[in-house]
Formats: C-alpha cells, structure tokens, sequence
C-alpha cells in the first residue's frame, strides 16, 4: 500500500500480547485513514451499548494517510472509542509531533482492548513492542510522566500520556502528547485511565511509501509556499495572536459564551484578547510538526499566584474558563490552562462545567457548604481551584469531574448544563450563529465546533462569507462542512489549513487539492466526489453507532436556553436557534428518516452494510 | 458625523498611530459608504476582509450612520 503502511497493531492489556494484523485493501480505501478506519473497526467490534469504562470498550490511536507524508499539516492522529461523558462516540484530534512519528513505528492504527491488571505503557520502537510497567508514573502530571518515559526509553521517542484526571475517571480528561497539545474532547483520557493504560511512547523510521512522490514533494512545495506568500504580503493572525484573536471577533458578533451562555457579549474582552496575550505572555509562536501557520502559542506568566510556563491559551479555553465564567483575568485563565495540561482535562468541558456550577451557585441552587467556598462568576481564584479539585475528584470536584450535565443534573436543574449530547459548547453561542446550532445538535459526539467547522464561514468569512443569523442552506451546508471535515480528520491534516488551501474558493469545499494529495499519498484514484461521498460514508457509519447505543432524534437537540430564550443583548439580541426549522430539512438531506435513522437506501448507496 | 472605526487582529495595525486597544471615533461625511471608509485606511475591500457594522454582516456599499460600530478584520480560520 502507498500512503498507509495498511498495519495496525493490536495490544490486548489484559493478557499483555500484541500482535500485527493487516488491514483490508478495500476497507483503507473506502474508510480512508485514521477517523474512519477506526469507526468501522469500533463499530465492528465493540457492542455501542457498552459502558464506556468497562474493559470491554475499546481505545483507537489512528493516523490518516496523509500524517507523517509532506502534505502540509500532515501531522495529526485521532482518537476513537466510545465517551464515558456522553455515551456517544469520541473521536478527538490532535496535531504535535507524536503522530508524526507515530505513524514511522511502522503502523498507522493502534487498538487497545481490555483493561490491564496494573498501571503499564507501551513503548514502540519499530519491531520493539513492549508493555512495561507504569506503577512508578501513576499520580505524576503530564510534564514529569513526560520526562520520566524520555529518560527510559529514547529522547528521540514522542509520548502521549494521561493525567492524575484521566487516572481518576475523570470525564472530561484528555489525552495529552508532546505534553501541551491534547486529543481533548468527551473524556478519552478517561477510558485510557480505565485501562490503566498510562502512556503510550512511540519512537521509528519507517516513512509511509507515496504513490507520487515527486508529484506530492511538488504541489506541497507550492501550498507551502502559497501560505508563506500570504503570511509576508497579508499575515497571518493566526501566526500572530494564535486563536487568542477570536475573542473580539465572536463578541463584535455576540456571540462570545459568556457566563454560562447567559449573555454573548463580555465587558471584559479587551483584557483576554490575542494581542495582550502576544504583549504579556508570549514567548514565541509555535507549530505543530513542519506547519508553516504555527498557531500554538509558547508563553509564561510571572504575575505572583500564577506563575508557571506552557502553552496556550488558544480562543477555545479563553471562552470557556474565562468570558464563560466571567474571568477577565489573562494571566489566571493562562495558569488554567496550564494546569488543564499538565493534570490532563479538556479545557472547554472544565471551564464550560465550572460556569455553570457558577450559574447554580449565583442562583442559590448549590449550596455553599457543599462547595466550600463562594464561587461567584468572574472570581478566578476560585475558579482555579476548582480546576485544580476537579483533576484529583477533590471534594466537589468529584462532581464537577463528571461534567455539567450531571452536575445540573445532581441538583435537579440540568437545563443549566450547555451541553448537546452531553458534551459542552465550545466558544461560540449558536444563538448567533444558527449553522453552529445545527452542527451542535448533529454532530456524532456532541457540541463539538471541530465535526463541521461552519463558524469558518459564519464568522470568519472563510472560504467565503455567509450572513450567521439566517438559517437558509444551512442544513446543506451544514451537511457538506460535516462530510468535508471527517474527511480532513480520516486524512490526518489539520483544519485550520485545509479550510482555506485545500478546498475550492467558495462555501460548498469542493476538496481540490486535497483530492490531489491524497492521490499522491495512496494512488487510491479518488475523485473530489468519491472522496465526499467517503466522509458521508464514515459520518453514517458514526450515526449508526449512535443509534445503536440509543440514541434518538430526542438527542439531536440543544439547551433550552438556545431554543426558548432569546438572546438578551448585542447584535443577535432577540435570536433563538431556530433548530426545528432546520432539523427536518437537514435529516431529509442526509437520506434520513424523519427520526433521523439513515435510510435502507442510503446505507445501501454507501454500502455499509451495518 | 461621528462613527466608530474598530479593526481587529492584524488590522489592528491600521488604526491611526494613537489609538489605545482596536477602536477609535472617526469623523466622517454625512452619507458616507463602507467602502469608502475602509480604502481610506488601506483595508482590502474584498473577500479578503469581514466587514461588521454594529456586528451585522456589512457590504461595502452599504451607507453608515452617526454612533455606528463599522468593524474590519482579516477573514481567516479561526478557533
Ligand atoms: S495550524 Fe496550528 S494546530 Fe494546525 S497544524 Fe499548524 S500549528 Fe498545529
């Protein structure tokens, strides 16, 4: 095979063997890499209705064809497995540099399965395939396990490890590699943790073998450069400010999640913005592997009380643990965010959960004695602290780690929980920005803003505008940027430049090029259409999941404050998600029934025999 | 009459030389178009920018009123 190595190695924890196994020519094709292999795998051998802790469940590492190859931003791996926070699927995404190399252990998938008896990791050196022993690393942080596993393996190796978070079940923990960068969404750290499955290091050489070699070091080349061109005559924000720019663009929009989503405008914004993140804390920008946008952000923070150095924060953890808890307070939401990695949870679900024990707290609905403190919207003290009990289940934070769903739940009021499918909006209210809304209530994990980026067009006119509070081709569109973003996530390249430079120049993302690059990658003779019809492909198969394990068009729905309370203030004052407007049309368009179960037909037309 | 120029992200670069944050007041003639405004402080009037006026979708036609918020910022990828 060109493109994938077409091996997966398969580690049973229980007994502690592993063995290679080949993967199916037909099914690289059709499911296309990384995201979608890993589906059809989960969904052919796990039961949905599994619970999501038991050994039973398993835990997917999948690279796509294009990781570790010369495609720009080639450099990202997903992991799948069924979430302990939503029931649903997980499929998170992270870039870095572990799976890069990852990918040159020889092998682009690694599924784990069981549940070992003690702490262990696995360390892969090519043929080298070990379980050792992790008792010794059980309790430590990101940074120290990190270190520990470079010293005993190789400093040449690439580590993705959990947290005390993750350790402890906690369902919002993440999976961390390369310490700050995390496949962060609907608690994949925990499952790992279930494992007891500490961290995985991976070390190799073995470089994928293209179709088109010369073809893809050519067009690579010249999308390297196009970027390059555009950063020197335009720049770049992105290179600049990181995500950190958002801010003053969602909340110009109003749609800035702010105090639990109560309002979409923060008073507070000038001081949480990208560019006095650039004048206070930055050290330098930071790419994942060869990406010529670097979007990461290298900062440290001296402000006594929140002294500490690492990555971040990016827009999403800025809306989360601060304008959504009402923290104007950079240097607190940075040191957040520090300890977010290095304890190992999802930012957006930690600081999306802490606001709205916020809300119940402001309206008298937890008591303070179960709490033990105040916790006021815009106290960041409290708020750290509460990351910090969080990780380790300390107290109420025992509560707060099972998400906010079931902490509103807890005390008898989960509309207080901004969550679809139980996993937590990230940073933009769907109120102003109904495509948003649509892509909140369908996508196969939950409020995720990365299952169909339409905020890319909504909000940053990319690759062309459309007008954020009107609801028309929006389930189409809706539709398309899903497809089109399983496709990136199966491909193994990031968003962010694929968006702009890997797609045609208008809102429908006719993937031009990236057809071309993953020709060159695998030979596999995709055309643009063969290649969106495998992201539906995949995107159904997910859905399938999700119907197995119970899930109804009563899921596919939103907070009652997006549905039944209007906006208060700013520009999209007065606006609800108009989501049953947009539902029908959107399940009609995927070859749906009117309950949103896929159709005979369509299943048949993507043959999927499921 | 009065209105309020706000540019963000590398726009920000734009604003005159004395502003503090992304926004300043700007005096402009009565009946004045978006356009207008942008191109004369060098903003790229094209799909290349996101134009608001008081956080709505703007087009570069479109004619602005006193106290209203006329934002630009580069289009781009976003969080
Ligand atoms: S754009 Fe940012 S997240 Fe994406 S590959 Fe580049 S540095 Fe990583």
């Amino acid at each position: 095979m060109f493109g994938w190595h077409g091996k997966l190695l398969r580690v049973d924890l229980t007994s502690g063997a592993s063995q290679v196994e080949e993967i199916d020519p037909q099914i690289a094709k059709d499911y296309l890499g990384g995201r979608g292999w890993a589906i059809r795998y989960l969904y052919d051998e796990i039961d949905p209705r599994v619970d999501a802790l038991a050994p039973e469940n398993k835990l997917i590492f999948a690279t796509g064809p294009l990781t570790g190859t010369p495609a720009p931003t080639g450099n990202r791996y997903m992991v799948v497995t069924k979430s302990p926070l939503t029931g649903a699927l997980s499929n998170s995404n992270s870039g870095g540099v572990f799976p890069t190399v990852m990918k040159r252990t020889g092998f682009d998938m690694f599924i784990f399965e069981g549940k070992a008896e003690k702490p262990v990791y696995l360390w892969i050196n090519e043929d080298q395939i070990e379980l050792r022993p992790a008792e010794h690393l059980w309790g430590k942080d990101v940074p120290e396990t990190t270190a520990i596993l470079l010293a005993e393996t190789d400093p040449k190796a690439k580590v993705a490890c959990i947290g005390p978070a993750g350790e402890r079940l906690v369902k919002v923990a993440a999976i961390m590699n390369d310490e700050h960068r995390a496949a962060g969404r609907s608690g994949v750290g925990a499952v790992m943790g279930s494992k007891n499955l500490k961290a995985v290091v991976v070390n190799g050489n073995r470089q994928p073998i293209l179709a088109y070699p010369e073809q893809m070091k050519a067009l690579s080349l010249s999308i390297q450069r196009e970027v390059g061109g555009d950063i020197m005559t335009q720049g770049s924000s992105l290179r600049e400010y990181g995500t950190a720019y958002v801010p003053q663009v969602t909340n110009e929009m109003g749609i800035l999640p702010t105090r639990n989503f109560k309002s979409g405008v923060f008073e507070g914004v000038d001081q949480i913005d990208g560019p006095t993140l650039s004048e206070k804390y930055l050290i330098r920008a930071k790419p994942c592997y060869k990406c010529p946008i670097a979007c990461g952000r290298d900062t440290r923070v001296d402000e006594p009380g929140y002294e500490g150095k690492g990555e971040g924060p990016e827009y999403e953890t800025i809306g989360a643990i601060g304008s959504a808890c009402g923290v104007d307070n950079l240097a607190a939401i940075t040191k957040a965010n520090y300890l977010c990695n290095e304890l190992g949870m999802d930012t957006i679900s930690a600081g999306t959960t802490i606001a709205c024990a916020m809300e119940l707290f402001a309206d008298g609905l937890i008591p303070e004695s179960d709490i033990g403190t105040p916790l006021n919207f815009g106290d960041a003290d409290a708020m750290i602290e509460m990351i910090r009990k969080m990780a380790y289940r300390d107290g109420f934070g025992d509560l707060l780690a099972e998400g906010s769903y079931r902490l509103a739940d807890h005390y008898g009021h989960p509309q207080y929980s901004m969550t679809a499918k139980k996993l937590e909006m990230p940073g933009y209210d769907p109120r102003g920005a109904q495509g948003m809304g649509l892509l909140y209530a369908t996508s196969n994990i939950g409020a995720s803003h990365m299952a169909g980026d339409i905020a890319y067009s909504e909000v940053f006119g990319v690759p062309s505008r459309l007008d954020p509070l009107t609801i028309e081709e929006k389930p189409r569109l809706v539709m398309r940027f899903e497809d089109a973003f399983t496709v990136i996530d199966a491909a193994g390249l990031c968003v962010f430049l694929s968006v702009r430079y890997m797609f045609g120049p208008d809102v429908n993302l006719w993937p031009e090029r990236l057809t071309q690059v993953m020709n060159y990658a695998t030979g596999a003779e995709y055309t643009e259409d063969t290649l969106l019809e495998a992201g539906e492909r995949i995107f159904n198969l997910e859905r399938m999941f999700l119907i197995k394990a119970g899930f109804t068009q009563a899921d596919d729905t939103l907070p009652e404050r997006m549905l039944m309370e209007p906006m208060p203030e700013g520009p999209a004052q007065g606006k609800v998600v108009e989501l049953a407007q947009m539902l029908p049309e959107f399940y009609q368009l995927r070859g749906w029934d009117e309950t949103g179960v896929p159709t005979k037909e369509k299943l048949v037309a993507l043959g999927l025999e499921v | 009459m009065i209105i309020n120029l706000k540019l963000l992200a590398l726009y920000r670069k734009y604003l005159p030389a004395e502003t503090q944050g992304s926004a300043c007041q700007i005096e402009i003639g009565q009946g004045s178009v978006v356009r207008h405004v942008l191109e004369s402080y060098s903003i790229p009037v094209d799909e290349s920018s996101v134009i608001l006026i008081n956080g709505h979708a703007a087009t570069p036609e479109d004619i602005l009123a006193e106290g209203d918020v006329l934002c630009a910022f580069p289009s781009m990828a976003g969080g």
